[in-house]
């Protein structure tokens, strides 16, 4: 029974921490206030692929989710870093700039509008990390997944020569969600 | 008995055997469904992860061909909300947020098995299957389960009537045979013989080995009874013999006509102890078959005058009318054990009819035998004791009462004239009663005599 009591204490500590993240992300104006649900939805799939996804290098440490671009992903990744794990590892987000400081990432989401091309992103992602974007287009250039909206509903595209290029491997479940890209 | 305890048991096997079945189906229908909801779900999880509703949909879709007695099914979401439904073709659309019941996997309603089957990953609930499925081979099944119960049912309630049918025919048979016999002896006195047991083990050989023990013991106190007969006969005869010798000198010697009178009541008193006693003395003969016949030719039309009129002396009320006479007809017989017969019957005809005043002797011949009827008017005899007036001790019940004898006359004349070969007949309503006796005529002497003597 001792041993249970830090795990709840825990698990709530988290709880709370949730709770003043949101009632704090309230009373903050967001510009896009519409946009949050979706964010979140993006967020939640980004969580969902990694279930999907066999990790043939696994993370060292922390489970490690770039965001290139300025995204409220970035906050709903936050708030999904704080409830859940990975196989067992915590979840970390990160914040690039540019292409240039992309640094170790188990995956790396290229947020709309970040300006920088898939090729130049590409360039300087690591074997081993799975790429996702939300841009029209950007799977056939080397993305391994892709947000599209497809009847006002939020679907996504796979390439799975990026993914088997990456060395990581999708699993059909996810693959028959999807929508394969060549 | 046997057969209504067969169909109460199998009846109640069969009842036992459909029920079992029928929840045995249902157990089995409900893990099958549980599975396949397990299925499902574990290929929807993607599905409701990515909130893709229409692989959700084609998930489903598949049961149409899978499973076609899934009537409908829905995908709910870890909200219980619906993610995705199906529905079999010309069926409707249920909501099965309704009836959902946390933690209850399978539910029965309406002839349907409902299953809600949580889908988990990695210990994480994320939504719930729901099914609907007809039952519908659960009619089947129990049509043709209670048609084959009735079938076995039918065949069982026919193998045991006939076996009950078997048993009971072999039982009867045997008891019936026992029966048969036992009315045989009741009917001949014949207690000397033994039922054949069949080599039986069982109740009813038990019961036929007591009959025959109880034959035995009749046996064994006729026997006695016989022998008491025979000894105290023998021993009041000679006493009687003596009282009646000197009564009769008495008489003779006797000058007063008051005494006179007296000793001639004693000497008649004498008289009919002495028959009685000769009665049971020839019962006794009879018994142990030392009975001989002194067969000569008589004339019997002579015979019967000569009774007649003996006979007209003592009876006083009765005129003894003889109204016809037959003339030169010879049979071998024993003269005095006929008239005997004759002297019983007409006697017996006096006795019984105290309020008449005639007895009616007549006679016939035909080529073989001569007959001898001797009818009187009294209260004749019941149908049903004809027959057993002719037993030994037997008189007839009731209106015997005030009437003495011992009931051996009969026998003692069955016996006589059986021993000559002829019979004695009684037809009998109240108020005309004839005693038939038919005698062969003589043809065959020489055997006769022998005969009668062997006997």
């Amino acid at each position: 029974m001792p041993k249970i009591k830090p795990a709840l204490n825990l698990r709530m500590l988290k709880r709370v921490l949730l709770l003043l993240l949101i009632i704090v992300s309230r009373a903050i104006p967001v510009t896009a206030q519409d946009q949050k649900p979706e964010a979140d939805l993006k967020a939640a799939f980004i969580y969902n692929f990694t279930k999907y996804i066999e990790w043939t290098n696994p993370p060292p440490e922390n489970f490690v989710i770039g965001v290139i671009g300025t995204s409220p992903i970035y906050q709903s990744l936050m708030e999904i870093a704080l409830l859940k794990k990975v196989n067992e590892k915590f979840i970390v987000i990160k914040r690039f700039e540019n292409p240039e400081d992309i640094s170790y990432c188990n995956i790396l989401f290229v947020a709309k509008n970040s300006g920088y091309s898939p090729a130049a992103i590409l360039d300087r992602v690591q074997r081993g990390t799975l790429t996702i974007s939300e841009e029209t287009g950007f799977a056939a250039q080397g993305m391994a997944f892709n947000f599209i909206i497809s009847n006002q509903k939020l679907k996504f595209e796979v390439n799975p020569k990026a993914i088997n290029s990456a060395g990581l491997k999708a699993s059909s479940q996810l693959l028959k969600l999807a929508t394969i890209i060549n | 008995m046997q057969v209504f305890t067969s169909v109460i048991v199998l009846f109640l096997c069969f009842t036992a055997f459909v029920l079992y079945h029928i929840k045995d189906y249902r157990a089995r229908k409900a893990n099958s469904m549980i599975s396949l909801a397990q299925v499902l779900g574990t290929n929807s999880i993607s599905a409701i992860q990515f909130q893709d509703n229409e692989a959700g949909k084609n998930i489903l879709a598949d049961l149409r061909t899978v499973t076609p007695e899934v009537l409908n099914a829905a995908i709910l979401d870890a909200n219980n909300k619906v993610f995705a439904t199906y529905s079999r073709a010309e069926v409707y659309n249920i909501d099965f947020t309704k009836n959902f019941v946390k933690g209850q996997q399978t539910k029965f309603v309406d002839k349907n098995l409902l299953v809600y089957k949580p889908i988990n990953n990695n210990d994480e609930m994320v939504g719930t299957i729901c099914l609907r499925v007809e039952l519908s081979e659960l009619n089947t099944i129990i049509k043709t389960q209670y048609t084959i119960a009735f079938i076995l049912l039918i065949i069982g309630v026919a193998l045991a009537f006939v076996l009950a049918l078997i048993m009971q025919r072999y039982i009867s048979t045997r008891l019936l045979s026992l029966v048969k016999f036992m009315n045989h002896v009741g009917a001949t006195d014949n207690y000397k013989t033994h039922f054949v047991n069949d080599g039986g083990n069982d109740e009813i050989s038990v019961l036929s080995t007591v009959f025959n023990k109880l034959l035995d013991q009749i046996t064994e106190s006729q026997q006695r009874k016989d022998e008491f007969i025979g000894i105290a006969s023998h021993e009041l005869k000679t006493p009687l013999t003596s009282i009646k010798a000197y009564l009769q000198v008495l008489e003779k010697r006797e000058h007063d006509e008051r005494n006179k009178v007296y000793v001639q009541k004693s000497l008649e008193n004498a008289k009919k102890l002495e028959n009685l006693v000769y009665d049971l003395l020839d019962v006794s003969k009879i018994q142990s078959g030392q009975l001989v016949l002194n067969m000569a030719e008589i004339d019997i039309d002579v015979l019967i005058d000569e009774t007649i009129t003996a006979f007209q002396i003592i009876s006083k009320q009765h005129e003894i009318i003889r109204n016809d006479t037959l003339s030169g007809i010879i049979v071998t017989a024993d003269k005095q054990r006929i008239e005997q017969v004759l002297v019983n019957l007409l006697s017996n005809a006096i006795k019984y009819s105290p309020d008449t005043n005639r007895v009616i002797v007549s006679t016939s011949k035909t080529d073989k035998d001569v007959t001898i009827r001797v009818q009187d008017f009294g209260i004749g005899i019941a149908n049903e004791e004809q027959d057993k007036v002719f037993n030994r001790f037997y008189r007839i019940k009731e209106k015997s009462g005030h009437i003495s004898g011992f009931g051996l006359g009969l026998y003692i004349c069955n016996d006589i004239i059986n021993r000559h070969h002829g019979t004695i007949r009684i037809e009998s309503e109240p108020g005309n009663t004839i005693f038939s006796v038919s005698l062969p005529l003589t043809t065959k002497k020489v055997n006769e005599t022998e005969a009668a003597v062997y006997e």
